[in-house]
């Protein structure tokens, strides 16, 4: 057993046979007629999707776990699993640590309030106290290195200086696990450097990091490890090299390389 | 749980309810001053309406009337605002876990903030107008305490119900529409023939609101049973509120 493994009595993140169901409800064009008539029958058309069919997955303490998936493979969904925004239809899911989900960048963030309301906003939606976030307000400023911006309403920002906040707030809060979901795309060569940098950072500290990219020189350059899903099941799991291979070879006729 | 639940998000709300305000007076020149302004110049208007065109025969109309309106004006745009709280956060709901039961209460605190605010140019009409300022305006905080339980009941049933059903925001405000009028703001229960008296003793916010016409208008203390009377609608609204919300609150993600 290694010395990680030890610190940790239950492992951050543990999902077990995780089924996630959605209702994809159709809208097909009706006329005002049968729309009547459906909706005093209260008939709704809709089929049932799984996005995830009976997933399991445990992350040690301290890894970087890659997750690789064609559009609609269920990636996005098994992140907000993880992250608590959706319950599961089926099967359990644990968390075990504070959690910065960079699901979407800035989804707390309200295009009306300035930077510094925003950052203070999307910190006490991840879970911080005002007092926290007060006492890290400089640092994050510091960071994102927006300029006068940052008393600017964000609906002026460009989408760079806004991930760049974005990233800046959930990476300063120091959560135990980070989960970052395709966003380094958005900043440019200088930030993505710097971001890359603090999340090395979070490994050496020994943090879980879940991260999903479609760019393979950047997975397998950080994860340790990586899954691949296809159709809502995972069809690989292991060393990142050899998943990301697996993963083109699927994707080949269809997708060029990313980047 | 509810008061755990509100306690342990208590800066969330907050924050949120100040982003509301804020965003309600953005880019007005006169900015959160409208939420002093706005009820000052509706009694203004009201005053003059009543004081000169309509006379009802009632003394110092415009405070009798505004006395419940404040309150009433507070209910109303809370369960309003409430309707659409969590439709109209779903983009976020979708990205964030977040306790759902934040969005109705910041729309609640929000608007007590403009109701306690309401009360000083209320004050000053009363000042104005010469109406005898009555010690009784310091048992205002009872009946609102009992306001704001009823209309946090109500916040909640109306946001969960406007998830499943979008219709839920638009017959609302038929409802409280037709709600006002049912409630003695702008009239008297007294103007009420006896034998229909009843009818309206139904309406759980008469209980609610009558304690603020009581002591602001005529400087007297609600009776025992009256009381009572607001606590137990008070805190059934809350229960069926809150229950509904909490069952459905899981699933809301998928419907906003």
């Amino acid at each position: 057993m290694s010395n990680l493994e030890w610190r940790s009595d239950s492992p951050p993140v543990k999902l077990e046979d995780v089924t996630q169901r959605f209702r994809v409800i159709q809208e097909r064009p009706d006329t005002l007629r049968e729309l009547f008539s459906k909706a005093l029958r209260h008939e709704v058309s809709y089929h049932n999707f799984e996005a995830l069919q009976n997933v399991s997955l445990e992350v040690p303490q301290g890894q970087m776990l890659g997750i690789i998936g064609r559009n609609g493979s269920g990636k996005s969904t098994l992140l907000k699993l993880i992250a608590g925004v959706y319950r599961p239809t089926m099967g359990t899911v644990r968390v075990n640590g504070s959690l910065a989900p960079l699901i979407e960048l800035g989804a707390g963030f309200h295009h009306e309030l300035t930077g510094r309301e925003n950052i203070l906003l999307s910190g006490l939606l991840m879970g911080y106290s005002k007092d926290e976030m007060r006492r890290r307000e400089r640092s994050i400023i510091e960071f994102a290195d927006i300029g006068d911006f940052i008393d600017a309403p964000i609906k002026q920002y460009s989408s760079g200086m806004h991930t760049r906040l974005a990233f800046a707030v959930a990476t300063e809060v120091d959560p135990d696990i980070l989960i970052v979901d395709e966003i380094l795309a958005v900043g440019d060569a200088a930030f993505q450097e710097k971001c890359f940098a603090r999340i090395e950072n979070f490994r050496k500290a020994g943090k879980t990091i879940l991260f999903v990219s479609h760019n393979m020189a950047q997975l397998t350059a950080h994860c340790d490890r990586a899954v691949l899903l296809d159709k809502g099941t995972i069809i690989d799991d292991g060393d990142p090299v050899e998943v990301a291979r697996h993963y083109q070879s699927l994707t080949v006729p269809e997708l060029a390389p990313t980047c | 749980m509810l008061v755990r639940d509100i306690f342990r998000y208590r800066e969330l709300i907050w924050v949120l309810a100040l982003k509301e305000l804020k965003i309600r007076y953005k880019r007005s020149v006169l900015g959160f001053l409208w939420a002093l302004l706005n009820p000052a110049l509706m009694m203004l208007v009201l005053t003059a309406v009543f004081s000169t065109i309509l006379r009802f025969g009632i003394p110092h109309y415009a405070i009798f009337l505004l006395s419940v309106l404040l309150p009433w004006t507070f209910f109303s745009q809370s369960v309003s605002y409430a309707a659409e709280s969590i439709v109209g956060n779903g983009e976020l709901i979708k990205k964030v876990s977040v306790p759902k039961l934040v969005f109705p209460v910041a729309a609640v605190v929000s608007n007590l903030i403009n109701l306690l605010l309401s009360l000083i140019p209320m004050a000053l009409l009363v000042l104005a107008m010469r109406h005898p300022f009555y010690l009784t305006w310091l048992y205002l905080p009872v009946p609102m305490l009992a306001l704001i339980i009823f209309t946090a009941g109500m916040t909640f049933f109306f946001a969960a119900a406007n998830v499943y059903y979008r219709d839920v925001a638009h017959i609302l405000q038929v409802v409280l529409s037709a709600w006002f009028y049912f409630t003695p703001i702008v009239y008297s229960l007294d103007f009420i023939p006896p034998h229909q008296q009843w009818l309206f003793k139904l309406n759980p916010i008469i209980y609610v609101i009558n304690g603020f016409r009581l002591a602001i208008y005529y400087g007297m203390l609600p009776k025992w049973p009256s009381i009572a009377a607001s606590f137990f609608c008070a805190f059934v609204t809350l229960i069926i509120g809150y229950v509904i919300f909490s069952y459905y609150q899981d699933d809301f993600v998928f419907y906003v």
